[in-house]
């Protein structure tokens, strides 16, 4: 009789447990991983936090844990931990990274959700031009995020110290002039552009190029163009604001873009070469400078074309994702005409839906904004081909070997020219 | 009673087995999968091919970074042992807050690489840095020196913060093997007559030997692998002049994807760090 209420005891013990255990597991949040270079970055890592406490109330069910990763660490981060099939549910690339991303199949094909949400109609909100970036043989595989152009950005105090006006600026020589006028060294240079081995670098050098008339590649990317007359002219013009002009300060090949922000941020520069990010950034580092009003933004000068980089983010899901059905909802709402407006009021970024960038009065009314996204349509891309970071790393050591003196321009030039074709004639 | 005297004689390898399998799958696997990489055909494939290794051979650049690797690590390892050898000769002495020096000489050694490139990197910056500010103060240069920007002075730059960064180890090393030098030797070699010179030729170096060839085969091994501090402060630029091979596998692996290649970049650099190793593996086994 004793074993007889022990067992019922025992039975009636083991139900509640599991009953409880069964509750908990039906209540217990759903966590997802998600990663951006943006949460290393003041203003921005604030403004993504909020962001998600705001979704996490509005999805009790879900949990966000928040992955920085610095930006150019980004891509060897996320694809080591793909290989190993883990990786952030969401993470953040720019999109010149999406088709290494594709080719290695990193990146979960979003075209079903996007069925259930309304297809082409659902899609209908972005630019076109940025939504066939996101397609890899035909399938949604990213979402697009910010897109602007790249401009000048100046120091409007130092330009009217300088008695010059940027906003008649039209062409490079005109440009080449300013900067003499506006280098006081060792106090201050003209302008700094970013050479280091940096993802910032081809952004801010192809304008360069364009402009003049060349290019990087063939249409069809088999072939360097890079021993075309006007590579050869846009490299050398380039190249010459540091060695002939010395308009840019010394040690450029190792700066990045957050070393020549730091350089406007405290008037050691006039102008860079920048976007929307610029003037958030910039406050960041120097609020004593009051950049949203000191600073200002005006269209690159024109060659033959008139031309800019457009630089373009993009939203992945990971292919290893356990939970997608949420992942989707984070990827909708990180995407949403809602968060791509408070992207932009935050951190000045134009959004990629034309339903925030085209009618936003936050944006039409914005000084920066309104610069940027009169760029747009002069806006292109660099090549979009998985040997592209091999590529532009070999022009970017070109441009520092003749920057350094090491090689003629037209040496360095025409070493890189070799190389790239080397690069584009392996079989992959 | 015999069998578990059997047992017993054998009972060391059940300790053993942990560690060894853990060996194993962290070092064993990888190394294995790395030389299995580097014989697949690039882009992927289930064939064999050496392809890798006659596209690395016939490369300028890996030939160059092969030559940055040998001088960084030759200039690297002799400026540790030199000064290590001094410090710890310093520090061997019965000199005031002893061991307050060896705490502040051990400091940098403590410092993680990733932090001390970009600490010095900073001190470098032409226009914002310590060092030419310093400099110019001091009249030493009349212009912004541009440390890690010139292709002359590029790489001699990262090998000095290498220097400071590196040389407490060699010191350590050396300084353990000063203290166990008996005084006695010293004192019958002063009587006899021996200059400060001939003590330390004749009595210091030579029972320094075996130190000496540990640090030499470990400082070796440890500066070829040296990646954060130059990653950090020059990212293999101005061009590749400061590109070494532990750079470039992680450049090629994790920016360009090519994972055959870079596995067979970093089976040449294993082969070349076993061949420099031998020395130390002989004298470590002669000892046993």
């Amino acid at each position: 009789m004793r074993w007889f209420r022990i067992s019922i005891f025992a039975v009636l013990f083991l139900g509640i447990v599991i009953g409880l255990s069964t509750f908990a597991n039906a209540q217990e949040k759903v966590a997802l991983r998600f990663s951006d270079w943006h949460l290393t970055e003041s203003p921005w890592d604030k403004t993504l936090a909020d962001a998600m406490a705001l979704f996490e109330k509005r999805y009790p069910n879900i949990k966000i844990e928040l992955e920085p990763v610095s930006y150019k660490d980004k891509e060897p981060k996320y694809t080591v931990e793909l290989a190993a099939g883990k990786g952030p549910d969401i993470f953040h690339v720019h999109a010149f990274s999406l088709p290494m991303f594709f080719d290695k199949g990193f990146a979960m094909d979003l075209t079903p959700f996007i069925e259930k949400e309304g297809g082409a109609k659902y899609l209908e909100a972005w630019y076109p031009l940025c939504m066939n970036m996101m397609k890899h043989k035909g399938k949604v595989c990213a979402m697009p995020g910010d897109y602007m152009s790249m401009v000048l950005v100046y120091n409007t105090e130092l330009f009217k110290a300088a008695g010059l006006d940027p906003k008649k600026l039209k062409t490079w020589e005109e440009f080449l002039e300013y900067n003499i006028k506006l280098t006081k060294a060792p106090e201050r240079w003209g302008i700094a552009l970013p050479g280091a081995k940096d993802p910032g670098f081809e952004l801010r050098f192809s304008p360069f190029l364009w402009s003049f008339g060349g290019d990087y590649l063939t249409p069809d990317h088999k072939k360097s163009v890079l021993d075309s007359k006007e590579a050869k002219e846009a490299f050398k013009f380039f190249v010459e604001l540091y060695t002939k002009h010395k308009v840019m300060p010394p040690g450029v090949t190792s700066m990045n873009p957050q070393d020549v922000r730091t350089q406007l941020a405290h008037r050691k520069i006039a102008w860079e070469i920048g976007s929307g990010w610029t003037a958030p950034i910039v406050n960041a580092i120097n609020p004593e400078l009051k950049a949203f009003d000191v600073l200002d933004a005006v269209p690159l000068p024109v060659k033959k074309n008139k031309v800019t980089t457009i630089w373009l983010s993009s939203w992945v899901m990971s292919p290893n994702t356990k939970h997608p059905k949420e992942a989707w909802e984070l990827m909708k709402f990180i995407t949403s005409k809602e968060m791509e407006l408070n992207w932009f009021v935050k951190n000045r970024v134009t959004s990629s839906r034309k339903d925030v960038s085209d009618v936003a009065p936050e944006i039409l009314n914005d000084k920066f904004a309104s610069v940027i996204a009169s760029q747009l349509p002069y806006g292109k891309v660099v090549p979009q081909i998985p040997q592209w970071p091999e590529i532009v790393d070999a022009f970017t050591t070109a441009v520092q070997e003749a920057m350094t003196e090491m090689k003629p321009p037209e040496k360095a030039l025409a070493d890189a020219h070799h190389r790239i074709n080397g690069i584009l004639a392996r079989k992959k | 009673m015999k069998l578990l005297k059997i047992k017993d004689r054998h009972m060391w390898t059940l300790f053993v087995l942990p560690g060894t399998i853990l060996l194993v799958l962290v070092l064993g696997f990888p190394a294995f999968q790395s030389i299995l990489y580097s014989i697949y055909p690039e882009g992927g494939g289930t064939s064999y091919t050496l392809n890798n290794y006659s596209i690395l051979f016939s490369d300028s650049v890996f030939r160059q970074v092969f030559g940055n690797t040998v001088l960084f690590v030759i200039l690297s390892v002799a400026s540790h042992l030199l000064l290590g050898l001094g410090v710890a000769l310093v520090l061997n002495r019965e000199i005031f807050a002893k061991p307050v020096f060896r705490l502040i000489a051990l400091l940098p050694w403590v410092v993680p690489d990733v932090v001390v490139g970009i600490i010095w990197r900073w001190m470098f910056d032409p226009v914002y840095g310590a060092f030419n500010d310093l400099l110019l103060r001091i009249g030493l240069i009349s212009t912004h020196v541009q440390w890690l920007s010139s292709p002359k002075l590029a790489l001699l730059s990262v090998i000095f913060v290498n220097l400071w960064r590196g040389f407490p180890f060699v010191m350590l090393i050396l300084l353990a093997g000063l203290q166990s030098i008996p005084r006695v030797l010293y004192e019958a070699a002063a009587i006899d007559g021996a200059s400060r010179w001939q003590l330390f030729a004749r009595i210091t170096l030579p029972s320094l030997k075996k130190m000496l060839v540990v640090a030499l085969a470990l400082d070796i091994v440890w500066e070829v692998r040296r990646f954060g501090l130059i990653q950090t402060m020059t990212q293999g630029g101005p061009g590749n002049i400061t590109e070494v091979l532990s750079t470039y596998i992680y450049k090629q692996y994790f920016q360009f994807f090519r994972f055959e290649y870079a596995s067979a970049v970093a089976v040449i650099m294993t082969a070349a760090l076993l061949m420099v190793s031998l020395p130390y593996i002989w004298m470590i086994s002669q000892e046993e």
